[in-house]
């Protein structure tokens, strides 16, 4: 798999054109600006070559006018400039590092983490490059795995290390560092025939318990919410490397129906390296609004955000199938919301003896 | 209200007014224990402003409550003032006697309108706790104080006075008092806490005010002190005669009994203001009098048929006798300025407005209205404001809901002046209090405990328009603070982020800093206007700088305007940019073409005010583009300036100018109605 890494000069000529574009406004007469794909649902569209969802052609002009985004082009600059020191003595930090860092940079400072963490985004997106290129690392901490599976990590010191996500590792599993790329890990082997991705870390543990992933043969993934990139990262490496189907087993409620399409089709915020995160072949096997009803889940009613999710996703060029269409608007009409481990009111073992074989039966993996 | 204690006048005995207050404590304040111990505290502290006020002296009051005997609920009241002291023949008199000296039959405004006063404590403490009331007073050309316990004696109405004496009034310091009135009474009460309360009793009469320096001591020892923040002493009110229009029939026909006058027409001249020589005479037409009666001879019908002609009822020649207004220099309103420092001392926030109304008249009575709102700050945003009324710069504290002063507020739509109100009624909610003042020679209330004004259409209606126009300036000072805070931004987006945008780009491409007056008048495009007005310790003035930056790309001319309290007399000093008086209170600069870039700067100071009197300038301009910070003239608002200003000289000149006839000129002592001062402003809260 070919490395997107850019080189550290490769990506100070591309920030470079970033601050060019303000300077060369200045010299002009005109107020600074810096130009940015808009990064909302109304610019998102399906790339047929690449299977995933990637920004459109909308552009967003950031200009100096107002002092909001005046000072959001000085922050861009003083985080340049940060980075550049750190690409010229080979550092790295934390997002979190830079935050605090900013503290010093007087009107540049950051507001918010949310704020740095934005604009590292901003960044990635006009350069188009990563923001390991930046060397930028997460706070956010990647996913556990367990199951029959082999990879490599280069540990701190430089070392290659072979390691079995189910006999080398303890009831926690294999933690998924940060950066999953080429020069940090390789896919050996594995005995396997799907993966599954699992939202809750209650029945992440429930299926090690029960030994689900040597009955069923799969390798298990715990996504924490939400999932960092480098758990999208590396799902996609695995479904790409191993050719393995990914099944992805949610809650079922409208926030579990964004965490599928940010994994199969790309989150919208990172839609500028959805080629890179997504996994397109990912399966959505539950839970969804008709297990609600054929399996009478004990369930929870829509709140008013619930139902303002659901709506804003019927307008979602990712839910546009009709499948989707179908799932939320029965769960409009149903008005209800079930969790995964709802489904122990069956007891501690209907999950794994009963759902999960009935549903992989359905895709052909039981 | 003097009704209740005329009736006890006229019609009984003195002897029964004693009984009578015996039964009806609960008209005079002393219904309940924490509120007789506020009323006691009322009458002293009322007495005290009263008497320095006639005596021109600064008062300073010291309230003393401890508790003596908690399960008997006796508690120790000492109210100790600097006033001109009491002689000690008065002693007795003034707290031993109902109804003493002459306030009835005065029309002007006063605050002890009632003249039960301090007597009804000395009863009070009598009838709970047997205990007598030691006064100590001195006055400034005796060497020693009198000393006296004063206790009542209900039945006979008569003071009873035991321990009197002379003394050495040694002051904590040790030096000896020069003046001053000391009461100690001990009484059944109770001391409480919060919205009614005495702290919140003596917190409203330092606001209203402001000219006092008030102490007072809990029954916890804790010290609430309210600085005196003004040496300006109330304007001295004239006492005048009672208005025709105002005249009851009963209040006629003593008038008429007890007349000295040679007949009928002395008698209207000098006995009523408003009546003009041919008033006189349309007057006596109208009740078909001879002007040449004798007193004695008016009786029965004829006091009707004068009654009558007062009230416009009977006609002369068809039309009712033309009377003129009563003089209005018998009230004392705070005036604007002063509320503003009384609110502001007592109430921490962001923003006062003080409105005082011409007078007026309603029923022959002179009244005049004022207002305050205070907001922002501390105050909590999510409870009603806290409504202060005031009668005659007398707190009222209870029946809030009932009161005139709250309907008032109550009638008009806050919402669109910036505070909550759910539905555009009831008490607006927000961090913000509002007061109201009535000063008038005869206040209603709506019962005898004289804590809710009654309804009066021709005071509802002053009192709403004040409250409008208030509510205007408030919704002027947000807009314009919202204003601000926008040319606040851009002000540091040009001088602070751009030159940084400018210098760290620059520096990352290893390139020359580029130039940047082209991005900043794109960034601006607009005319703005920064004022300030300070006060300076050192030269005791007040400085204001005006400046205007054109950050556009063109040539731009205006005129600029600022208001300035003329009224209260300030003077423009150091304006070396010229220009001249456009109006009361209003100055204009006629400036020279502004470059792009350029920007010009006014400065200038104001005399003849004190720290706090002027803390914000109204900017206005004339031009054809938008000055940001500065409002465009309306010239409507000059009008209404100049039209105030022509009323007000008028007024002075047209003081009686149609009299002639058989009697001497100086047989009708009108008093001069002066232009009151620091009467209104035109912008709000800029006062």
């Amino acid at each position: 798999m070919m490395s997107r890494m850019h080189s550290p000069e490769e990506t100070k000529a591309a920030m470079h054109e970033v601050v060019a574009e303000m300077y060369d406004r200045i010299v002009k007469g005109e107020p600074p600006t810096m130009t940015l794909p808009v990064r909302t649902k109304t610019n998102i569209g399906f790339d047929q070559k690449l299977g995933v969802y990637k920004y459109g052609k909308k552009k967003s002009v950031r200009d100096a006018t107002s002092l909001g985004s005046a000072k959001q082009l000085l922050r861009a600059l003083h985080v340049v400039e940060f980075i550049e020191e750190m690409l010229d003595a080979g550092k790295s930090s934390t997002l979190r590092e830079m935050y605090y860092i900013s503290e010093a940079w007087g009107l540049g400072k950051f507001g918010s983490q949310n704020e740095s963490n934005n604009l590292a985004e901003d960044l990635e997106i006009v350069t188009k490059c990563l923001r390991e290129d930046f060397k930028l690392r997460p706070e956010e901490d990647g996913a556990r795995m367990i199951g029959n599976l082999t990879l490599r990590e280069r540990n701190r010191r430089g070392e290659w290390m072979r390691i079995n996500a189910r006999d080398d590792v303890g009831d926690s599993g294999y933690g998924v560092p940060y950066n999953v790329e080429l020069e940090k890990i390789e896919l050996l082997e594995h005995d396997i025939d799907f993966i599954m991705a699992i939202e809750t870390g209650g029945m992440f543990d429930r299926l090690i318990e029960n030994g689900f992933d040597e009955d069923f043969r799969c390798g298990l993934l715990h996504l924490k919410g939400q999932p960092a990139r480098s758990t999208r990262r590396i799902m996609k490496r695995m479904s790409e490397e191993w050719d393995l189907p990914v099944v992805v087993f949610l809650d079922g409620d409208p926030w579990s129906f964004r965490i599928f399409a940010s994994i199969a089709y790309g989150a919208i915020k990172t839609a500028h390296i959805s080629e890179y995160l997504a996994t397109p072949s990912a399966t959505y096997l539950g839970i969804t609004a008709d297990d609600i009803v054929a399996y009478d889940l004990p369930s929870d009613d829509l709140s008013k955000k619930d139902i303002e999710a659901l709506n804003a996703e019927l307008s979602d060029p990712r839910f546009a199938d009709s499948w989707w269409q179908e799932q939320i608007n029965m769960m409009l009409e149903l008005g209800k919301k079930a969790e995964q481990q709802s489904l122990a009111k069956y007891g501690l073992d209907f999950v794994t003896e009963t759902y999960l074989p009935e549903k992989l039966n359905e895709l052909g993996l039981a | 209200m003097a009704g209740i204690a005329q009736k006890l006048a006229s019609n009984q005995k003195q002897v029964a007014i004693s009984e009578f207050f015996e039964k009806n404590k609960h008209f005079l304040g002393f219904d309940s224990l924490a509120r007789s111990l506020i009323t006691a505290v009322k009458e002293a502290v009322d007495n005290a402003l009263d008497a320095c006020e006639e005596a021109r002296i600064l008062p300073t009051i010291r309230i003393q409550i401890s508790k003596i005997d908690t399960k008997k609920d006796i508690i120790r009241l000492v109210v100790e003032d600097n006033g001109p002291g009491i002689p000690q023949k008065s002693i007795e008199k003034v707290f031993g006697q109902l109804l003493f000296g002459s306030r009835f039959h005065a029309i002007r405004q006063s605050r002890g309108q009632q003249g039960i006063g301090i007597t009804g404590v000395v009863m009070y403490c009598q009838l709970t706790t047997g205990r007598t009331t030691h006064v100590r007073s001195k006055i400034a050309t005796e060497p020693t104080a009198a000393v006296v316990d004063i206790g009542l004696d209900t039945r006979k109405n008569k003071a009873t006075k035991a321990n009197a004496g002379r003394e050495i009034w040694y002051q904590e310091d040790g030096s000896s008092k020069e003046h001053g009135t000391e009461v100690t009474a001990e009484m059944k009460a109770k001391y409480q806490k919060g919205r009614q309360s005495v702290w919140q009793y003596l917190r409203m009469t330092s606001i209203v005010n402001p000219h006092a320096e008030i102490t007072f001591i809990d029954p916890e020892g804790v010290t609430h002190h309210w600085n005196r923040v003004t040496e300006r002493l109330p304007t001295k009110v004239e006492s005048i005669k009672p208005h025709p229009h105002g005249i009851e029939l009963g209040q006629l026909q003593r008038m008429v009994s007890e007349s000295k006058d040679l007949n009928l027409n002395h008698f209207l001249l000098n006995n009523f203001s408003g009546v003009t020589n041919r008033a006189r005479k349309e007057l006596c037409k109208a009740a078909e009098l001879e002007g040449t009666r004798k007193m004695k001879t008016i009786k029965g019908d004829d006091i009707r048929h004068l009654l009558e002609a007062f009230q416009g009822e009977r006609l002369c020649d068809g039309s009712p006798a033309k009377l003129l207004k009563p003089p209005t220099n018998c009230l004392s309103p705070i005036e604007e300025m002063l509320i503003k420092k009384g609110l502001s001392k007592t109430i921490d926030s962001r923003f006062v407005t003080t409105l005082t109304r011409v007078p007026s008249v309603t029923q022959g009575n002179p009244f005049q209205v004022e207002v305050g709102l205070i907001f922002g700050g501390s105050m909590a945003s999510d409870k009603p404001v806290e409504v202060l009324r005031f009668a005659n710069r007398v707190p009222l504290m209870y029946q809030q809901g009932g009161c005139l002063l709250t309907k008032a507020i109550e009638s008009v739509d806050w919402r669109q002046y910036g505070l909550e109100q759910a539905g555009g009624k009831g008490v607006p909610k927000g961090p913000a209090a509002i007061l109201v003042h009535l000063a008038s020679t005869n206040v209603q209330f709506t019962s005898e405990a004289k804590e809710a004004l009654a309804d009066n259409g021709e005071v509802m209606e002053e009192a709403r328009k004040a409250m409008l126009e208030m509510g205007r300036g408030l919704r002027k000072h947000l807009e314009k603070k919202k204003k601000m805070a926008k040319t606040k931004e851009k002000f540091e987006l040009i001088n602070d982020i751009l030159p940084a945008i400018a210098e760290k780009s620059a520096h990352i491409l290893d390139r020359p800093v580029p130039e940047l007056a082209g991005s900043i008048t794109k960034i601006m495009s607009a005319v703005i206007c920064e004022s300030t007005t300070v006060w300076n310790k050192e030269t005791k003035q007040t400085d204001i700088e005006i400046k205007l930056f054109n950050y556009t790309s063109r040539v731009r001319a205006y005129t600029i305007l600022a208001t300035w309290p003329e009224k209260a007399g300030a003077k423009i000093i150091g304006n070396k940019t010229g220009g001249r008086k456009e109006a009361l209170g209003v100055w204009a600069w006629k400036l020279d073409a502004l470059q792009p870039g350029e920007q010009v700067k006014i400065n200038y100071s104001l005399t003849g005010l004190e720290r706090g009197d002027w803390t914000e300038t109204e900017i206005l301009f004339r031009g054809s583009q938008d000055v940001i910070g500065a409002t465009k003239m309306d010239e409507k608002f000059l009008e209404e300036i100049r039209r105030q200003e022509k009323l007000q000289s008028e007024e002075a000149v047209v003081e009686d100018s149609s009299a002639s006839g058989e009697i001497a000129q100086e047989a009708i002592p009108e008093p001069i109605v002066a232009a009151p001062e620091g009467q209104r402003t035109l912008f709000g809260g800029d006062a």
